[in-house]
């Protein structure tokens, strides 16, 4: 088991969001995380990263065997979990470069494995460049700076791509793509894609999930999964919208 | 970081500043009485070995000055925040002419070279504000068209030279406290002159190293740069550790037509030190000056520029990069004249202050009438690592003419969460993260510095003196 959510309950500002959730990852496994506004569908992927306005007041993770929830944001990142951030940040003065190359370098050492001078940087990082069209000058410009929202999703699949985490959670990374960038989205994403990485895809439409076939669908409503399936899940929901699942549920619920 | 508070005038503004007013009878504590008289003292003392009547003359104009306005206090608007209680408690004494032959060359010699670049400069030491013969470069052999003279040795040729360029008249040593001072204590410094059509390629580094502890270093000096002739100039304050000592700097500078000059001034002495520059710039047609000011160490320091843009077509930069920590106080101010058309300032002002440390900008560009064309602009971020350090900006225009484009901005905040989070998202420890942005935020005006070699070195500067001050060992919320 790669990751193991038990229970899960979190709030923000005394703010109850997520309720009681359940999920379990294997290795090399996508799942899609589905769900209309406000079920919590960022609070799980902010959790799991790490980040402070949370407040976990009930349940685990485990990740790999460890209690992810006691790590800091940057021991989970090194040890393998990534957040590709809805809003990536724009970080003024701070290249790609050196952002990047402290980055895997931190992680190279977690790993027991040397650190990557600038030249051998420069060529680790050349090829995945490339696989996300990105600008040939992207390592020089500072980070996200004067990006449109398209290139700045791409940045942070750059990133990953350069990382190569063993779980990758994509929150609303589809949202205000359009077409072509999606597209380079999606084929960085699945270049990725081995039998030892997983996936958390978090989405509120399906436009993702055509180009990155999840193995498994979960809908999250009310800070818990209510309904999980396989792809044919996805097609259910384009059809009948959120409503008739979450009244099927509200009605289960009541008997 | 949200930092953009910028505002943009494009329509005839007037607006009339209440001058700092200079009151007659002025409420002067004893201690600051004292001091006033100390170096009153001082100056007549220095008076006693001067032969020449003009410079003793000066000397006496300057004290006449400083016994009547004695130094500002809070009451004085330009001093609100740069409170001088601490200095006015001590009593400085200038080390005579003859100092220099008794201080320890080996120590200073140990200490330097770690300080200075490695690139190839023309080197004048200054030890406690006296010109070291033996530790700088020989005068004698400089590059072609660049000359350069000790200010003692050019007050010693009065008879066959004009001072008034050294010199000030009353109501500037009535408004610059510390001209005034400087001019009462008026002794050594030094003078370079280039030559018309000339562009020396090798910087001009001028560093003043303080040895001893309550010393003032006064020193006093004078820039020519002719027609179309070029000169980088590196003035380089520092100290030996723990010194106590005062730097009191006048610095006047004179950018003739076409001509460019590019300033590096580095403030490096010692937490205890106190440091005071107040420059004096004036530009004529299609020059082009640009000052890179940065500020780290001393309990108290102030650098000023004063900046008149006399000719058409002036381009100038003025930008600074400052640290404060502790109970530090560092203020930067620039006066900036427009006074002909099509002229073009820049200005950017960095601060980053830790613990209760307080900051001070006050930036005021002043369109002439006659300045159509203007385009100047001048903006000022502030980055507090504390709750408890202290930014005070004061960013002012005053327009007289009505086809201009000039903004003025300044903005203070803390370091952004949402930027700690995504570095440490990718595996950068919180602290490390904290440091990157600080010191990508501080490097910006850098940029401004056009030669590489002297652009890395100062980048390398800052950056040591950020990441080995004490900026992110203690707390941070």
């Amino acid at each position: 088991m790669l990751l193991e959510i038990k229970n899960l309950q979190a709030q923000i500002d005394e703010k109850p969001i997520l309720k009681g959730l359940n999920l379990d990852i294997q290795p090399g496994e996508v799942h899609a995380i589905m769900g209309p506004n406000g079920a919590g569908k960022s609070t799980l992927a902010s959790v799991l990263a790490g980040r402070d306005a949370y407040e976990v007041t009930g349940g685990s993770v485990t990740f790999e065997g460890e209690e992810l929830l006691d790590l800091d944001p940057e021991e989970r990142a090194r040890k393998g979990v990534f957040l590709a951030f809805q809003y990536p940040v724009e970080i003024p003065g701070v290249s790609n470069k050196l952002f990047m190359q402290t980055a895997v370098n931190s992680v190279r050492e977690e790993q027991g494995l040397p650190p990557l001078d600038m030249f051998d940087f420069d060529a680790y990082a050349k090829d995945k460049i490339e696989l996300l069209e990105m600008h040939p000058d992207l390592l020089e410009r500072s980070v996200n700076v004067g990006f449109s929202g398209g290139e700045k999703k791409r940045n942070d699949i750059f990133q990953m791509a350069l990382l190569q985490p063993k779980l990758c959670i994509l929150d609303e990374t589809d949202s205000g793509l359009d077409i072509d960038a999606l597209r380079l989205v999606a084929n960085g994403i699945n270049a990725l894609r081995s039998d030892d990485r997983s996936f958390i895809v978090v989405t509120h439409y399906q436009r993702l999930l055509d180009y990155v076939k999840p193995d498994h669908v979960h809908v999250l409503y009310d800070g818990k999964i209510i309904k999980s399936g396989g792809f044919e899940l996805v097609h259910e929901l384009e059809e009948q919208g959120y409503d008739e699942i979450i009244k099927q549920y509200r009605h289960a619920k009541a008997d | 970081m949200k930092l953009s508070n910028n505002t943009v005038m494009r329509r005839p503004i007037k607006e009339v500043l209440n001058k700092m007013s200079k009151k007659n009878t002025r409420k002067v504590s004893p201690v600051a009485q004292a001091a006033v008289e100390h170096y009153v003292n001082l100056s007549e003392h220095v008076n006693l070995l001067e032969a020449s009547a003009d410079v003793v003359d000066a000397r006496k104009r300057a004290q006449a000055t400083l016994l009547k306005q004695a130094f500002p206090t809070q009451r004085d608007e330009d001093w609100q925040y740069t409170k001088l209680v601490n200095f006015v408690q001590k009593r400085f004494e200038m080390p005579s002419l003859n100092a220099v032959t008794h201080v320890d060359l080996n120590s200073i010699q140990n200490f330097l070279p770690p300080l200075l670049p490695d690139f190839e400069v023309i080197k004048l030491v200054f030890v406690d504000g006296l010109f070291c013969t033996d530790l700088s470069d020989d005068l004698s052999c400089l590059p072609k068209g660049i000359f350069i003279q000790r200010t003692h040795e050019r007050l010693q040729k009065t008879n066959d030279l004009d001072v008034g360029d050294v010199l000030h008249s009353d109501d500037v040593l009535g408004n610059e406290p510390f001209v005034g001072l400087n001019q009462a204590l008026l002794q050594d410094g030094f003078e370079v002159s280039v030559a018309p059509n000339h562009s020396i390629e090798t910087p001009l580094l001028v560093v003043n190293v303080q040895t001893q502890a309550n010393q003032i270093s006064n020193v006093t000096n004078q820039v020519q740069v002719a027609e179309n002739a070029e000169l980088t100039l590196i003035q380089q304050f520092v100290a030996f550790e723990g010194v106590e000592a005062c730097t009191n700097v006048v610095t006047n500078i004179e950018v003739a037509a076409s001509a460019r000059v590019r300033q590096v001034v580095l403030q490096q002495q010692a937490n205890e030190g106190f440091y005071f520059h107040t420059q004096f710039v004036s530009q004529a047609d299609n020059s082009d000056f640009n000052t890179f000011y940065a500020g780290m160490g001393s309990v108290l320091s102030r650098h000023q520029n004063h900046l008149l843009m006399d000719g058409d077509h002036i381009e100038n930069s003025q930008n600074s990069a400052c640290l404060a920590s502790q109970k530090q106080v560092v203020d930067s101010r620039t006066d900036t004249e427009h006074n002909h058309v099509w002229g073009a300032s820049r200005q950017l002002h960095k601060y980053v202050l830790a613990d209760s440390a307080v900051g001070v900008f006050n930036g005021m560009i002043k369109v002439d009438r006659q300045a159509q064309k203007t385009d100047g602009q001048m903006d000022n971020k502030n980055l507090l690592l504390s709750n408890t350090a202290k930014m005070n900006a004061k960013p002012q225009l005053e327009i007289y003419a009505d086809d201009v484009k000039c903004s003025h901005g300044s903005a203070t905040g803390q370091i952004n969460h949402d930027q700690i989070f995504y570095l440490q998202a990718r595996g950068i420890p919180r602290n490390q993260a904290i440091e990157m942005i600080t010191k990508a935020f501080l490097m910006e005006p850098v940029e401004t510095i056009n030669r590489p070699e002297v652009r890395h070195w100062v980048g390398d500067v800052l950056s040591n003196a950020l990441l080995s001050g004490g900026y992110f060992s203690r707390g941070m919320s």
